[in-house]
């Protein structure tokens, strides 16, 4: 589904990406760990098209195209959903409005006719019940004074809305509480699929307690220095980043 | 009402009795500039609320019976009381003349009297003018290095023969890098009229760190004037808090220049205001280019029949990319007869900033005062307790460490004095 | 359709203008007692009316034109204004949709206008309009049933005399500024609504309005009086292009409270802007003020303006009653070369009364939007509460925004709180947007109503929806 090539990526001008290949499939879960600065997080935002991360070499293609061609909005229709470490903020807008907005784009991208309101905040309730959310949510501005929690959940609810094809999730995990760490994760779990592929972007195991990932791989200065499988992460958590730099640097 | 214009002609008169030197040619440039634009009236838009009268009419007066400055001798007790209370190195300007028996030479800096070498410096603003048109003498001050005490500026005048006007006029250069505390106190005495009216110029170097304090506690009585202009280096720092207590009429303009990236301000202020007063603050700062950060809260107390203005503006230039600025002013109104006049004004020419203003007027808040009255105190000291909270904020925020005793113990009797007034 | 589209339709229609005249009903171009007279003699004023608008001129002559607000524009030339002009004859119009440009359609459907009004906003000649015609009967008689007054301005003057007498120039006095005062003396026509004491309007006046509008010319007069315990809604304005030949707009709008009464006024502006240069465009020199004369009365101004090359006005309340509330939401777009200076005044005279202040400004592309207000309480207003919120969103790096607030307070028991933000559209909101699937320039539509939303949710709904896609046609092009 993802194949990333020798990806070398700056913001500014600090090189993060330092030639990072990874190969995703349909179905499977990755977790990408790293210390602070590794650049996991650049990762997620090449992938999502940030202007700001300039890409410098490698390429990357998705389901047999070029991804890197491609503006922002024509990747999330493609099917690529980005889960943001701070979603942002945007007053007076309604958040049933931009996701029925984000639905509808899709759908026309798809050649399927606009979801009609009714259906739309059926299918928009259901799901929130299932996160354990307000439906009173629906009417607030975009995470318009949400607290870090309702915020990762409003970005799960959407992910679990669009139905992408690769879900990249950027330290969904920060800032929760077990509760809502939990409900995050049955909303990650749900949408397990063969046809679907999640990344979880994580500085910690906690996540992965609830999510359990096909592959993990440990990032280094821009780097993958390390796959393996879900053992990796336990014992990563046992000695720490500065076993995988030592690693690294051997 | 009766509007009075300056004396154009008796003014010159007394320019021309000057003695010639140095300051000759910028009085006469001075003197040009006023002649052709006159003082501000309130017909001016910075000056709507204020109207300059009483400080004419006092300078009339004192055209017109000579104007001659009174001797600064008799003033040594007071310059004592003042300087004793906050330990710096003091420079003194004493009815509009250059004192310098309270300064200790101290490495690192340099002062120069501008009757001994004059140069340009602040003209072409409303009232700046008049000053350089009737100075006599002046301070230019060079910091070049950290002192082990704050530098003091003291203006002080005594009026006890008619009317009577004088100019305060200094020039701080802090050198770049260099870390600066300095104290500026303007005060007034004696039992007729007086008019003060003062110039500072700051200019702060490359990477430099200023922190200013300005007290003015005039007698209630007296009017004053002043103008502070500050223009910033790179990455320069400033933090200055002003404390507004005295005079019957007082107009300040604090004029801020943002003209180089990298520099953060803080200024704020408390003005304390009661009967027969009137104080006005007008803060100007204009961002020129980015990043730069800007930042002032102001608070009034005002009981009495008295009126107070606030007025701040931030200009954000065009490109001034990364410019935050943020205004605030709080006011307590305390009794029937008290006007507040308040005025945030954002005008803003480029994209990518932050700007922000709030003003609030009202009352002390009735559930505190209710709960000090379940706690056993009265309704009088609630109101005294809850007022001076209000102010001790700003009493905190005073830069200048060696400073804060002095202001505190002035804030703490002005406002005894202030709610003495029958709060209606 | 771009704007650059929009506003060469706008153009071309100034090109058919009124160059070549075809009666002789319009007076020549300047202005003095000779004209006054004219004009109040072709509309068989009563003598009242000549002598008020004699004295208006002799006032204006002795006023100076206010040079105080943040705009800069080329001196208007009163004496080359013609004060009077016939209305356009049926036979100088379209006879139907059919001959309507159809880029101005086009233009009504992305604006969402209804089909049943296009016609009468193309100013296609009335009697082909059977349905607009049908629909404004039947309004018509239902408002005479409730006893509501609504007319022309000059049919008030000949009608209802006694309380043209009354009312007009009680709220905006003759000699209240410049063009107040050259309105006074030369005003066409305009609107005149009167609502009996306990009557609740049937119908959103703005219906009625927009299909029966005619073509008030430029000094435009407005009076509406609310008797005790009555409500009315009206609106003013539409949100298609408005185009108009003449350059000067002086309008004056006085709203009348009584007792308990409560008017909610609204208003889309949308005069033509001038092009991307600042060629043409309308002057906009409004005065509006409401009088909540009686206790517990309240008048509620909404405004969207997007339209004018230059805006200068400040629908603004006396609260004279006790209790009394004024209320003011407003969105001001300025894009290209335009110039707004806008705001409002709350005046607090008597007790206990309350005023909400809520500003939306939206600069883009070289224009210059200023929000100036004034919330003055007077020392007997006792418990007067203020909220001003001031919000100004920037879109480009050639714009600008300003806010220049006045608080006067006399009454230590007022409580008043003003707040303002300035800010842009971030491109972390742009990006999480379009990481969402949404397009650019519906993620900035989507950005700038929610910015909105707060007046929006004000306007009579059908409005609402219009004026939200009047903002994205104006600001077309702003963004990319």
């Amino acid at each position: 589904m993802l194949e990333i090539n020798n990806l070398k990526s700056r913001i500014g001008d600090t090189e993060i990406l330092r030639g990072l290949s990874l190969t995703i499939n349909a179905g499977e879960v990755h977790a990408i760990m790293g210390p602070n600065g590794s650049g996991k997080s650049t990762l997620a935002q090449v992938i999502a098209g940030h202007s700001d991360y300039v890409v410098t070499g490698g390429e990357v293609n998705y389901m047999g195209n070029d991804l890197l061609d491609l503006e922002p909005e024509e990747r999330a229709r493609e099917g690529i959903f980005l889960g943001f470490q701070y979603p942002v903020e945007i007053p007076g807008v309604n958040n049933a409005y931009l996701l029925k907005a984000a639905v509808n784009a899709k759908r026309k991208h798809q050649g399927l006719d606009e979801v009609d309101a009714f259906e739309f905040l059926k299918c928009a309730r259901e799901k929130m019940a299932a996160l354990g959310m307000d439906s009173k949510f629906l009417n607030r501005g975009v995470n318009e004074g949400f607290s870090g929690g309702e915020k990762k959940r409003n970005e799960i609810l959407q992910m679990a809305m669009l139905e992408p094809r690769l879900a990249i999730l950027d330290e969904t995990d920060s800032g929760l509480d077990i509760d809502a760490l939990k409900a995050v994760a049955t909303g990650v779990n749900n949408l397990r699929a063969a046809d679907r592929a999640i990344v979880l972007v994580t500085h910690y195991q906690r996540l992965l307690d609830y999510i359990e990932p096909d592959f993990v791989h440990v990032l280094s200065e821009g780097k993958i220095v390390r796959s393996g499988d879900k053992t990796l992460a336990l014992k990563l958590e046992e000695k720490g980043y500065d076993w995988v730099r030592e690693a690294a640097s051997a | 009402m009766k509007r009075v214009a300056l004396s154009i002609d008796e003014l010159r008169k007394a320019v021309l009795r000057l003695p010639e030197g140095a300051l000759t040619a910028i009085r006469a440039a001075a003197l040009a500039n006023l002649d052709e634009h006159g003082l501000p009236t309130v017909r001016h838009e910075d000056w709507k609320y204020t109207n300059l009268d009483a400080a004419i009419d006092i300078s009339n007066r004192w055209l017109s019976a000579g104007a001659t400055l009174a001797s600064k001798d008799s003033l040594g007790e007071s310059i004592e009381a003042i300087i004793s209370s906050v330990d710096a190195n003091w420079l003194v300007i004493a009815n509009g003349q250059v004192d310098m028996t309270y300064f200790a030479e101290t490495r690192g800096i340099e002062v120069v009297r501008f009757s001994e070498s004059a140069a340009p410096f602040v003209m072409d603003r409303p009232l700046a003018d008049l000053n350089a048109a009737l100075l006599h003498d002046g301070l230019r001050i060079r910091i070049d290095a950290a002192t082990e005490k704050p530098l003091g500026l003291l203006v002080i005048d005594e009026s006890n023969a008619g009317a009577a006007v004088s100019q305060a006029s200094v020039e701080i250069v802090v050198g770049p890098g260099c870390d600066a505390e300095i104290i500026e106190h303007q005060s007034s005495a004696g039992k007729d009229d007086h008019y003060g009216n003062s110039v500072v110029a700051l200019q702060v170097g490359q990477a430099a760190m200023v922190n200013y304090v300005r007290i003015q506690d005039r007698h209630i009585g007296h009017v004053q004037t002043g103008r502070l202009s500050v223009s910033m280096g790179k990455d320069s720092r400033l933090k200055m808090a002003s404390y507004d207590l005295g005079g019957r009429l007082v107009r300040n303009d604090i004029d801020i220049e943002l003209g180089e990236p990298g520099s953060e301000i803080t200024f704020d202020g408390l003005y304390l205001v009661s009967d027969g007063q009137h104080i006005d603050n007008h803060t100007r700062v204009d961002h020129r280019v980015g990043p730069a950060s800007s930042s002032q809260e102001y608070r009034g107390i005002l009981n009495g029949r008295c009126r107070a203005v606030w007025n701040g503006k931030a200009i954000v230039h065009k490109g001034a990319d990364g410019t935050d600025a943020n205004q605030a002013n709080h006011n307590l109104l305390l009794s029937d007869n008290a006007e507040i006049d308040a005025k945030p004004e954002l005008e803003i020419y480029a994209d990518d900033v932050k700007c922000s203003h709030g003003t609030t007027v009202g009352q002390l808040d009735e559930s505190a005062l209710y709960y000090l009255r379940t706690r056993g105190l009265d309704k009088r000291q609630a109101t005294q307790l809850l007022t001076h909270a209000f102010a001790a904020d700003l009493i905190g925020r005073a830069p200048v460490a060696a400073a804060v005793d002095a202001i505190q113990s002035l804030v703490e009797a002005r406002l005894a004095d202030l709610l003495q007034e029958p709060a209606s | 359709m771009t704007s650059e589209n929009l506003e060469s339709l706008v153009n071309r229609r100034y090109e058919h203008g009124f160059v070549t005249d075809i009666e002789t009903e319009n007076l020549p171009p300047g202005l003095d007692e000779g004209v006054v007279r004219a004009i109040s003699k072709r509309k068989n004023e009563p003598e009242f009316m000549l002598e008020w608008r004699l004295q208006a001129y002799r006032q204006w002559l002795e006023m100076q034109e206010p040079e105080w607000a943040h705009l800069h524009y080329a001196p208007v030339k009163f004496n080359e204004i013609s004060y009077y002009a016939a209305p356009k004859s049926d036979e100088d119009r379209p006879k139907s949709l059919d001959e309507v440009d159809p880029k101005l359609l086009e233009t009504y459907d992305k604006l969402g206008i209804p089909l049943h009004e296009r016609a009468r906003l193309a100013g296609v000649a009335v009697d082909a309009v059977f349905d607009s015609v049908s629909v404004a009967t039947t309004f018509k008689d239902k408002l005479s049933d409730a006893g509501v007054i609504f007319c022309s301005f000059s049919e008030a003057v000949l009608e209802h005399p006694e309380l043209v007498k009354k009312y007009l120039g009680s709220v905006v006095p003759r000699r209240d500024n410049f063009y107040a005062a050259l309105n006074s003396a030369v005003f066409s026509d305009g609107s005149f609504v009167y609502i009996p004491k306990g009557v609740r309007c049937p119908m959103e006046l703005s219906t009625y309005f927009r299909i029966n509008a005619a073509n008030t010319g430029q000094f435009e007069r407005t009076l509406i009086i609310a008797d005790e315990g009555s409500h009315v809604s009206y609106l003013e304005g539409c949100t298609a292009p408005m185009r108009d030949e003449n350059q000067l707009h002086a309008a004056v709008v006085e709203l009348v409270a009584l007792e308990g009464a409560q008017i909610k006024y609204s208003t889309v502006q949308n005069w033509y802007p001038g092009d991307e240069n600042g060629v043409g465009g309308i002057y906009n020199f409004v005065t509006k003020r409401g009088d909540c004369r009686g206790a517990n009365s309240k008048i509620s101004w909404t405004q969207v303006e997007t339209g004018s090359a230059i805006t200068w006005k400040y629908p603004s309340c006396l609260l004279r009653g006790e209790n009394s509330v004024g209320e003011f939401y407003s969105v001001a777009v300025a894009n290209n070369m335009q110039q707004a200076d806008t705001g409002t005044k709350m005046i607090h005279i008597g007790a206990n009364t309350r005023s909400t202040i809520v500003s939306k400004g939206i600069s883009a592309g070289k224009a210059q939007n200023a929000y100036r207000g004034l919330v003055k309480v007077m020392p007997q207003a006792d418990g007067a509460r203020n909220h001003t919120q001031c919000d100004s969103l920037l879109i480009g790096k050639d714009c600008g925004a300003h806010t220049f607030p006045y608080m006067e307070i006399k009454n230590p028991s007022a409580r008043i709180e003003h707040e303002a933000t300035t800010s842009k559209i971030s491109a972390d909101q742009l990006f999480y947007c379009r990481q969402r699937g949404i397009s650019e320039e519906d993620a900035v539509n989507m950005i700038v109503n929610g910015f909105c939303k707060e007046v929006f949710k004000e306007l009579p709904m059908e409005f609402a929806v219009e004026a939200q896609a009047l903002l994205n046609v104006s600001l077309e092009g702003a963004v990319g």
